[in-house]
């Protein structure tokens, strides 16, 4: 009787420091804000920064769902992903529009890392 | 400087401007409109008709006809590196050479804060080749109608000795034809079968290379080189090779 107790208090402990953790996890990737995200198409490569951009105050509201989905790639997928979008606000121009953020036709090489940047990000050795 | 502030100034006239001042002040294509607080010179007017005329570059002398040159907006350059791919396919570039590639650098425009910048580079068909000065057998030439700075493969004994010479990088040994290689502005792939685009500038999706005849006014190039107010440079112009292809920002 008392190894049964002793198995389900452990049992019950593993559970919750699991759990526990799992949750530290997922406050990690609160505080990370979904961290660097790297577009590849249509061009190679713009950087975005989840941290600088919450820097600046923003909220994940902000953004999700109106203007991004969360997921991974799914604004690379769209059509409509290029300059001339985000010259009419779509987008990263809903704020680059030289208002809220500098234009989106200004300063290119802020959010254009290049291929260059792109290699050093991924760690693939050819310059 | 406030204008407001300038305007109230007595102007001091030109008579005690030191001629060479204002020599180089006409050089940036004003007019000089006032002189003030003992030889400042004021100008709120751009010479419309000046030209620029800066070290490297001679103007107003196209002495080919197409005189083929590219004006390389800088700054929007994003390195997406589809010129250069774009070149490799037209060109069959090997891995280990580029015919043309994008220079990378981080400037310091204020305290803790970095502007990346890239630079398209490729061979900048010089009306005074450093290259063709030097090579023993003549196998690199300038094209006597086009400019274009061309190779004779069949010539080339690959003394490398172009390479050295070369101030802009623009040259590369191909181990396949046992020659130098470099950028032609593709007149062996493109134009002389009737293209009028290199392949570098027709895949730029950022309207960064514009390829044209320099010597016709109506061509983009000899707009954008030809504006007053832009500001308009060469690379290494102390080489005095007077290149053909221009830098410009905006």
């Amino acid at each position: 009787m008392k190894k049964m107790i002793v198995v389900v208090i452990c049992s019950i402990f593993i559970c919750l420091s699991v759990c526990l953790s799992y949750k530290i996890v997922l406050a990690g990737d609160d505080d990370e804000g979904g961290g660097p995200i790297l577009f590849t198409k249509p061009v190679k490569a713009v950087l975005f920064d989840h941290k600088t951009h919450l820097g600046f105050g923003y909220s994940c509201e902000d953004c999700h769902d109106k203007l991004f989905e969360e997921a991974k790639g799914t604004a690379e997928e769209k059509g409509d992903f290029t300059m001339k979008s985000l010259y009419a606000g779509k987008y990263c121009g809903a704020c680059h529009n030289g208002e809220t953020a500098f234009a989106s036709n200004t300063k290119c090489a802020v959010c254009h890392i290049g291929v260059k940047g792109m290699n050093r990000l991924t760690k693939t050795g050819k310059k | 400087m406030k204008i407001e502030e300038i305007e109230k100034l007595k102007n001091e006239g030109v008579e005690h401007l030191p001629s060479k001042e204002r020599r180089d002040f006409l050089r940036l294509g004003l007019v000089v409109t006032g002189v003030f607080a003992g030889g400042s010179i004021l100008s709120l007017m751009s010479a419309k008709r000046g030209h620029a005329d800066v070290e490297g570059i001679v103007l107003k002398q196209y002495s080919y006809k197409p005189h083929y040159s590219m004006v390389i907006r800088q700054d929007r350059c994003i390195d997406c590196q589809r010129c250069m791919d774009a070149c490799v396919k037209t060109n069959h570039v090997p891995d280990y050479g580029y015919r043309t590639t994008i220079l990378e650098r981080e400037l310091v425009i204020g305290p803790g804060s970095k502007q990346r910048e890239f630079m398209p580079v490729l061979c900048n068909h010089c009306n005074r080749p450093p290259c063709v000065r030097v090579c023993p057998t003549r196998a690199t030439y300038k094209d006597k109608k086009t400019g274009i700075v061309r190779m004779d493969i069949k010539k080339c004994i690959g003394c490398k000795t172009c390479m050295a010479a070369c101030p802009y990088n623009a040259r590369y040994f191909n181990e396949e034809i046992r020659a130098i290689d470099k950028c032609d502005f593709c007149w062996e792939n493109r134009l002389s079968k009737g293209e009028t685009l290199t392949a570098c500038a027709a895949a730029c999706p950022a309207d960064v290379r514009i390829f044209g005849d320099i010597s016709d006014p109506s061509s983009r190039v000899y707009k954008l080189v030809h504006e007053p107010e832009r500001v308009v440079w060469v690379l290494r112009p102390e080489t005095g090779t007077l290149p053909n292809v221009f830098y410009t920002k905006g």
